[in-house]
């Protein structure tokens, strides 16, 4: 399995497409501009949405910090401002909007900031492996079952036979918004360890302890993830049904 | 994207949609997920003499998933175990013109028919 070899970039280091100015031939220097020519710089396709934005690889983000760096980078980047420069200057200016308007989309949002960074440090979600939930399907199937029952008995039988069967829909569903609950309440945890480790990182060499906490952290938060999905599907479906 | 036509029929006229005891002699069966969605497929067969002689499902999903799985089942009757292992996601691809998105409903369904197949065979295993 191939193991990045570090816990986290030790600093945010923007990668321009290259490193010499396309325009001047200069070293760039400036972050997204070329400090000789004043040009704008293209993003490297391969950057990362966190270095993008000029940010930590951190699962807590300040969100009115972000949305301000991100209006920031937007106007610098806004093809209106390209649109009597050069053809080049034009298409980087388009294909760096394209990249930060992605970039923000996906920090925005917790969750997709936690599938993202999952994807950044296990390389493909699947290389974190974690065992399916089995009590979790059968949970649901059993559960899907009771609601196939509801759904064909509700509009022909009479109210009073399906009362048993509603109520215990109805705290079957209570029960799941509780755990739903508890979930994020162990997601904060996990992003909140995250951060800690960063921060380890940051300060102290990288041995096994920590090699072995990143483990942990990705595995729950990749097993996390996916059984909120699943939780909140069948949610989804006995509220709709209930209704 | 539109559905496929023959995702379509699947999805309005499920092949062999239902369930059999878990415990029945000669039941093999698969329960998988796919996390990015949240698509719960259950998928059984039923093996006679080293061949398929029934299988059935249910899934909780997409349309492209609850076809995926609908035409495994078809597919699985009648193969041997040999060849129900040699089922391939990129076949129900294929054949319900799946667009990319929903290449992942394909590969649950492999994943099941792969489950269901070990089940039965650990099934099979313990009962010597």
């Amino acid at each position: 399995m191939e193991q990045k070899p570090t816990v986290l970039p030790k600093r945010t280091e923007l990668h321009m497409a290259r490193s010499m100015c396309w325009h001047c031939q200069s070293e760039v220097t400036g972050e997204y501009f070329c400090e000789q020519c004043v040009k704008v710089q293209p993003l490297s396709k391969e950057l990362d949405y966190f270095t993008c934005l000029g940010l930590p690889r951190l699962l807590n983000i300040d969100l009115e910090a972000l949305e301000a760096k991100f209006y920031t980078l937007s106007r610098s980047f806004h093809p209106d401002f390209y649109h009597n420069k050069t053809d080049s200057e034009q298409a980087i200016s388009l294909g760096n909007s394209a990249l930060l308007n992605i970039a923000y989309r996906t920090l925005k949002d917790p969750i997709q900031r936690a599938e993202y960074l999952l994807k950044l440090e296990a390389g493909s979600a699947k290389d974190i492996r974690t065992s399916p939930p089995a009590d979790l399907f059968e949970e649901i199937l059993a559960l899907q079952e009771d609601l196939e029952e509801y759904r064909q008995a509700a509009p022909s039988q009479n109210q009073a036979a399906l009362e048993p069967l509603k109520a215990k829909l109805a705290s079957d569903r209570e029960q799941l918004e509780q755990r739903q609950r508890e979930m994020e309440l162990r997601l904060a945890d996990l992003f909140n360890a995250w951060d800690l480790l960063h921060a380890q990182a940051e300060s102290a060499p990288v041995d096994d302890r920590l090699r072995k906490e990143r483990e942990t952290i990705l595995k729950g938060l990749r097993e996390l993830l996916s059984n909120r999905t699943y939780l909140r599907n069948i949610i989804t479906d006995l509220v709709a049904v209930m209704a | 994207m539109a559905y496929s036509d023959k995702v379509v029929d699947h999805f309005n006229n499920p092949r062999n949609m239902g369930s059999f005891k878990k415990d029945e002699d000669g039941v093999g069966t698969g329960i998988v997920g796919a996390p990015e969605c949240g698509d719960v497929m259950k998928l059984q067969i039923k093996v006679q003499n080293d061949t398929i002689v029934d299988a059935k499902f249910k899934t909780f999903g997409c349309g492209s998933a609850i076809a995926s799985s609908s035409l495994a089942t078809e597919w699985l009757k009648g193969k041997t175990i040999e060849e129900a292992q040699q089922i391939k996601n990129t076949d129900i691809v294929q054949e319900l013109n799946l667009p990319p998105v929903k290449i992942h409903c394909s590969v649950l369904a492999e994943d099941a028919i792969k489950a269901a197949l070990n089940d039965y065979k650990k099934k099979a295993e313990d009962n010597k």
